[in-house]
């Protein structure tokens, strides 16, 4: 039973018309990032087994799958936020642009300057809107007032959120709503212009109609960034991807583009899990 | 019943009832050390009581009252008095009667038996005077330059030597002070050219020649001082004691002249104020029994504002290491335990460390090595401010370290994730997101730290604390903040007045009011660090969800 249909998937006419890539032939200029052989540990106990997948540049790529099957911690590996984890083990490689980030001589804050990311809940810093959206071009070390100022409206515009707060730049960013708060951090993130963005769960601490808002920016974002969703919502994965991992117990069980992955699942965890069966 | 207990109304009344208590508490010992602190500064009435002893001798006291009591006739039954068989208490007055030129003691005791008259004349004087306390009489004459005139120019006169005793008090303080200062450097240069075994003749000739220009400019400031101190020792006043004796006091002892009996409430409450700021002002008299505690209030806030300069960056820094960099392993979790012990040692046991550590070593080795000159004697290997605010350091480190540290784990770790996701490293996002939001935390550190150190006295009395400091640890004279000085401190102080002094009775209003002050000078400094914290509250209020 697939209770999905197809109209309702592709909100945008486009996803529907654009031929399907395929996944497992990506020519190497369109690969944004390539997972090889990842493996995961936290002390004895596996989390991500032997992961392999290509994610396209310039589209969205969504993770979904019951809770705990790993899709966050996939997710987490690619800005190597599981580096802050105690006793977390990887092995095998990512590769952002041809080198793998678990290299030693990676420096892990430049290349999460590549590799945004949004996390579940609102985090603006408690500073101004401007402060938070500038915070990581200052980190990086621009202290020039007209490129800061141009950045902030550029980012604030890309996240739909100008119009709102350019009366109170210099307000704090903790007065702001929640789904106001999230598309913040989204600006904040893309101010410093990354490569790729990922987002976890960036609107299940929100209401529908903030969703609805981040939803339709993700659909824009995509024309410049490389995005990555983790959702619990099948729903919003159907609404904003191009492609749809499934995972399930620490494996990837289903990678293809979202059109077909919820039409016609090759999987039978897959058809299970989209069919409501469980999760 | 079973209800009742089960609604939790009867723990409501008990917390509730524990609430009270330690307000009634809190407000009855602020209630106490007020009104008898405040009490000092009042001008009292003075009173002359006519007595007839039991063998029909008369005689005349003249004082303050200072305290009431009542005592049982049992005790009185050496003295034969005939009374009325019901009756079975006496009361007692302790009178201050000052003249000290004439009885040695300032107190004594009357049985209010004897007395058979009190009256409270107009004409009764107070006399304050720099030494020998205050003299209680009647004004016979003024004398000026040996001739009597009218008394009633007595103000104008007062006035005038008050003029010139300022000009004396800033001669000696500044001008004086100044070239005594420079006369001791050129000394200790001397002295550091000829263990260099460079002191050649030129230097030499150089360096008399300055002393002999400050020896000059020494004795014109002396002369001129002596030309003051004759001026204001032309007058006397000659006064008539409660026995009829007349005692002839110079101005240049009198500090202030008052008619306690005649002031209206206006005045005496201008005078109550004008007391108690000359209490905060002035400088101690006759081993700190009379005038003012300025220097030991000087001395508490310099001491306690190093103490946290001090004691804030390390107590933070340690926090940090402790939180963010150690690893979490039964290493670091000694050491926490460690930390919090430290609380708990006494505060004398700091006392020691400091004396044994700071004075003794460090103290030591920096006159040999920076201070040689001065050797023997020695500049930083005594006790001093510098090494009494670093003693309190590390006495209130534990508490900084420990609110520090409390409130960098409260921080939800979105914060630290958020900062870090945007190429931040743990440093950045230390410096710029985690010590802003942390610094309530560290502020109410601060607080308790300043709380402690303020109120600590048995650890001072070992490494910088005296009963009489000279001078100010602030002056003029270059380098202007001199760490090396001994101070005073109003914790000691109250000790010191309350148990060392030759004079008790006379002291004890002194106590209380001294106790008083300290207490608002805590109280003070703790409110500006509350408002500093509860305004760095409000800026991150909203994160405490």
């Amino acid at each position: 039973m697939i209770s999905i249909s197809p109209k309702v998937l592709a909100t945008g006419s486009d996803a529907l018309i654009k031929s399907p890539l395929d996944l497992n032939n990506l020519p190497p200029e369109q690969v944004a990032l390539d997972i090889n052989k990842l493996n995961l540990f936290y002390g004895k106990k596996q989390a991500l087994n032997n992961i392999t997948m290509s994610i396209p540049k310039g589209q969205v790529t969504a993770f979904i799958g019951p809770s705990g099957c790993g899709k966050s911690t996939l997710l987490r590996c690619i800005n190597r936020m599981n580096d802050l984890v105690d006793d977390c083990h990887i092995t095998g490689e990512i590769n952002l642009n041809g080198h793998n980030i678990y290299n030693k001589h990676v420096d892990v804050a430049e290349l999460r300057r590549k590799v945004g990311m949004v996390f579940q809940r609102p985090n603006p810093f408690p500073k101004t809107i401007y402060e938070n959206v500038v915070y990581g071009l200052r980190i990086m070390g621009e202290n020039n007032r007209r490129n800061l100022d141009d950045a902030a409206e550029q980012s604030l515009r890309s996240a739909a959120l100008w119009n709102e707060v350019k009366d109170r730049l210099h307000e704090s960013a903790l007065g702001l709503s929640g789904g106001q708060q999230q598309r913040l951090v989204i600006a904040r993130a893309i101010a410093i212009q990354p490569e790729v963005l990922l987002l976890d769960e960036p609107t299940s601490a929100l209401d529908p109609i903030s969703t609805l808002v981040i939803e339709e920016l993700i659909n824009d974002l995509k024309k410049q960034f490389t995005v990555v969703i983790v959702t619990h919502n099948m729903q919003q994965a159907a609404r904003v991807s191009d492609q749809t991992a499934f995972m399930y117990m620490g494996d990837l069980i289903e990678y293809s583009d979202t059109n077909t992955l919820f039409t016609t699942p090759l999987k039978k965890k897959t058809e299970d899990y989209i069919t409501g069966r469980y999760g | 019943m079973n209800k009742w207990f089960k609604s939790g109304a009867p723990w409501i009344w008990l917390s509730a009832a524990g609430v009270s208590i330690s307000l009634i508490s809190v407000l009855g010992l602020l209630w106490l050390i007020a009104s008898r602190g405040l009490s000092y500064f009042w001008p009292s009435q003075l009173y002359q009581f006519d007595l007839i002893d039991k063998n029909g001798v008369k005689s005349i006291v003249i004082g303050e009252i200072y305290d009431r009591e009542e005592i049982p006739v049992g005790q009185l039954a050496h003295l034969n008095l005939v009374l009325a068989p019901e009756q079975k208490m006496l009361e007692r007055l302790l009178i201050k009667t000052g003249n000290r030129e004439l009885v040695s003691l300032d107190f004594r005791w009357l049985l209010s038996h004897y007395i058979q008259k009190t009256q409270t004349p107009k004409e009764l004087v107070m006399v304050e005077r720099r030494t020998n306390g205050n003299f209680y009489g009647y004004i016979d004459s003024v004398v000026v330059d040996g001739k009597v005139v009218d008394a009633n120019q007595l103000t104008t006169l007062l006035t005038r030597v008050e003029n010139f005793q300022q000009q004396i008090d800033d001669l000696q303080k500044s001008d004086i002070g100044a070239i005594n200062y420079q006369l001791e450097r050129l000394r200790l240069k001397t002295r550091k050219y000829e263990l260099q075994n460079k002191l050649t003749a030129s230097v030499q000739a150089e360096i008399d020649s300055e002393v002999v220009s400050l020896n000059q400019r020494y004795a014109k400031l002396e002369q001129e001082l002596m030309g003051y101190r004759e001026k204001i020792s032309r007058d006397h006043l000659v006064m008539r004691a409660m026995d009829g004796q007349l005692v002839s006091i110079n101005f240049e002892y009198i500090l202030k002249v008052t008619f306690n009996n005649k002031l209206t409430l206006l005045e005496k409450l201008a005078t109550f104020f004008s007391q108690i700021s000359a209490f905060i002002i002035e400088d101690p008299r006759e081993a700190n029994t009379e005038g003012g505690v300025f220097p030991a209030i000087f001395g508490t806030v310099l001491m306690v504002l190093l103490m946290t300069v001090i004691v804030s960056p390390l107590g933070v820094i340690a926090a940090i290491y402790l939180h963010e960099y150690a690893g979490k392993n039964a290493f670091t979790r000694l050491l926490r335990i460690a930390v919090i012990n430290l609380a708990g040692v006494p505060s004398i046991v700091y006392g020691v460390f400091g004396l044994g550590f700071f004075v003794y070593i460090v103290g030591g080795s920096l006159d040999q090595l920076f201070y040689s000159e001065n050797l023997p004697s020695p500049t930083f290997g005594t006790p001093g401010v510098l090494w009494s605010s670093l003693t309190l350091a590390i006495l209130t480190l534990p508490v900084v370290i420990v609110s520090t540290e409390e409130g960098l784990s409260r921080i939800p770790s979105e914060m630290r994730y958020g900062s870090l996701a945007l190429g931040a490293t743990k440093a950045e996002t230390l410096w710029r997101i985690i010590l802003p939001i942390a610094s309530p935390a560290i502020m109410t550190g601060i607080i308790l730290a300043i709380a402690r150190a303020a109120g600590e006295v048995a650890p001072l009395m070992l490494v910088g604390v005296v009963k009489m400091a000279p001078n100010l640890p602030i002056d003029g004279n270059f380098p202007f903040l001199h760490l090396d000085r001994k101070f005073m401190h109003l914790g000691f102080h109250i000790y010191d007045v309350g148990f060392q002094s030759p004079n008790v009775e006379a002291a004890r209003p002194l106590v209380f009011a001294t106790a008083l002050l300290l207490v608002s000078i805590i109280v003070a400094l703790n409110m500006i660090a509350v408002s500093i914290r509860n305004r760095l509250r409000e800026k991150y209020k909203m994160l405490e969800h």
